[in-house]
Formats: structure tokens, C-alpha cells, sequence
């Protein structure tokens, strides 16, 4: 993508970010938000999460490649037992990042 | 500045404070794996003041690593801002009686950590003070969360430039994800949204400039709503 587009794209979700921001307190103020929408909100962040971290993980270039003798699938699946246990994100990075470095070392 | 407010304003960027120990790290991920990623400094620190949601910034941030295109990294990145309306819905009562101009700097500052530290100080404490000053405690708490977000970026941004690719700091930003999802996960709905969408990303990785994305994360919204309905119903 060349710069031009990057500064389109930031313009585009910071005005969108805006009117979310926005909306019930400026534009809509005095109406309430629908149910449904209500419901959908709660599915938004899991959903993108899991596409987003399947996509870093086993896309490469247009390709599922799920490779597992290279250091960052494991190094990924050690950061998400730590998370789970600790529900901190800090640590789970400093783990994962500390595991990839381990198994580069080794592998 | 009447007293009142300056003490409300204070009491907002105190009580903001601690949250700044996540959102800091938060910010200097995101301006390293931003120049990882072929993003232009000045581009990265002007997206931390135009867009102003950390999540976001790095699925740009992310998406444009993977070579993903204009449309589908904008609608990823804005679907996952979405839930700003919840907040926006739960703050309006509570600001509705200021001018526009006030309301609009409000909104702009309504982050993750700036709507959970003020919309606790609007329902623990009634309004005392007449004039209502609590607009002012908010303003503390999103300026405050405001100014440490563009440091942090410019220190991320600084440092970026210094780290050696080999580092491979820019998965970081997976591994945040990884962090973020679990603790979404404690609800079933919830489970089966993230396992659809993870799944349809996977089957959808062929389709170009990462469209497949969202398609995989409206799946997996529909997955979650479906299973929420059905547990609803047998309940």
C-alpha cells in the first residue's frame, strides 16, 4: 500500500472511530441503542481476535502454512497457557517472546 | 478554572494513572511493529492522534504487514471499534446537558481505560457540586490517557528504529491478540464465535487483500449470536 493510501485509511477509521464515539452522546443523544446491536457488540472482539491471531499465525502469503517446526506456533500456544492462567497480558507477552527466543536457540 | 473543576480534572488524571501501566507497553508495541511493518513514523504518530484506539491501530498495523488491502483492514479495524457505541450509549445521560463543543472533546477521548475509570466516578458519586463538574474528571482521566498514548507511540517509534529485525518484536502483536482473546473466552458464545472465525480465516486465506478477514470475523459474529440464542432457549 503506498503512503497515500495509509493516510486515507488512517483518515477513514479515525472518522469512523468518531462517530461511534460520538453517536449516543452527540448525533442520537436521547435514543437508545437496539437490542440486537447490544448482543452483536459482545462477539465483536472475540471474533476478530481469533481471525487475526489464525491469520498471523498459519497465513503466509495468501496460503495456510501450518509449520510446525518452526518456533512460533509453540512459542504462541505457551503465551496462551499463560494467559489463561494468568489473565495478564504483559506476562503472556514476555513469555512468548521469551519461548520464541528459547526455541530459536534450540531448533 | 473554577476550583471545583480543577479538583475534579485532577482526581481524573490521579485516578487514570494506573491504567496507563498497560496502555504504555501498549503504545511502544505499536510504534515498534509499526516501522516493522514499512509504516512511515510520522504516519504511525499521526494515526495514534487521529484514530486514538490502541486495538485498532495495531490490526492496521498488523493487516498492512501482511500486505492486506485498503478496504478490508478499514472495515476489520472499524468493526472492532464498534463496541465505542456501548460506551458512547452509557456515557450519554450523564453528558447530556453540555454544549456540543464539550461533548465532542468527550468523545474523542472515549477510550477503553478513559470510559471504565469515568463512568465509575459517574455511578459512584451523585452529583454533589451544583454545577455538575464531573465533565471536568473525565476530561482529566482521557486527557491523561491521551498524552501518555502519544509518548508512549513516539517512544515506541524511537526505540523501533534500534531494534534489529532478528528481534522479531513484531510478534508482539499476535501474541497480544493471544492475550486478548483469552480472556474474552470465559462464555461459551463467546468460544464459538472466536473457534468459526478462526477456523473461516483459515479456509478463506486464499481470497485477496485479506478480505477473507472479514468475512471470517462476520461469521464468526453470526456463530456467536446463533450459539448465544440456542443456550437462551434450552436454558
Amino acid at each position: 500500500m503506498n503512503t497515500l493510501a495509509m493516510v486515507a485509511l488512517v483518515f477513514v477509521v479515525g472518522a469512523v472511530t468518531f462517530f461511534y464515539r460520538y453517536a449516543m452522546i452527540g448525533l442520537f443523544a436521547g435514543n437508545r441503542l437496539p437490542g440486537w446491536l447490544q448482543v452483536l457488540c459482545k462477539y465483536i472482539a472475540p471474533a476478530s481476535f481469533a481471525a487475526l491471531t489464525a491469520s498471523a499465525l498459519f497465513i503466509d502469503g495468501g496460503a495456510v502454512s501450518i509449520a510446525l517446526d518452526t518456533p512460533r506456533p509453540w512459542a504462541a500456544l505457551v503465551a496462551a497457557g499463560v494467559a489463561w492462567r494468568s489473565g495478564n497480558v504483559l506476562a503472556t507477552i514476555a513469555t512468548g517472546m521469551a519461548t520464541l527466543y528459547a526455541l530459536k536457540l534450540i531448533l | 478554572m473554577h476550583r471545583a473543576a480543577s479538583r475534579e480534572f485532577i482526581a481524573g488524571c490521579r485516578d487514570e494513572a494506573p491504567l496507563l501501566l498497560g496502555a504504555i507497553p501498549f503504545g511502544m508495541l505499536y510504534g515498534i511493529s509499526s516501522l516493522a511493518a514499512g509504516v512511515p513514523a510520522w504516519l504511525a504518530q499521526l494515526a495514534s492522534a487521529v484514530v486514538f484506539a490502541g486495538a485498532a491501530q495495531l490490526v492496521i498495523v498488523q493487516m498492512l504487514a501482511a500486505g492486506a488491502g485498503l478496504m478490508p483492514t478499514a472495515l476489520t479495524s472499524g468493526l472492532l471499534n464498534v463496541r465505542h457505541l456501548l460506551y458512547s450509549a452509557s456515557m450519554a445521560g450523564y453528558l447530556a446537558h453540555l454544549p456540543r463543543r464539550w461533548r465532542m472533546v468527550l468523545a474523542y477521548l472515549l477510550t477503553d481505560e478513559a470510559y471504565a475509570v469515568a463512568v465509575l466516578h459517574y455511578q459512584a458519586r451523585e452529583a454533589s457540586a451544583d454545577p455538575d463538574m464531573r465533565h471536568w474528571y473525565f476530561l482529566g482521566a482521557g486527557f491523561t490517557l491521551w498524552f501518555a498514548w502519544q509518548l508512549s507511540t513516539a517512544f515506541g517509534l524511537v526505540f523501533g528504529a534500534a531494534i534489529p529485525p532478528e528481534w522479531e518484536l513484531e510478534f508482539a502483536v499476535p501474541l497480544t491478540f493471544i492475550a486478548l482473546l483469552t480472556l474474552l473466552l470465559r462464555e461459551r458464545a463467546g468460544q464459538a464465535a472466536a473457534m468459526v472465525a478462526g477456523a473461516a480465516a483459515l479456509l478463506l486465506a486464499a481470497l485477496p487483500f485479506k478480505l477473507g478477514l472479514v468475512i471470517a470475523i462476520i461469521t464468526g459474529l453470526a456463530a456467536g449470536v446463533w450459539t448465544a440464542r440456542r443456550l437462551e432457549r434450552v436454558a
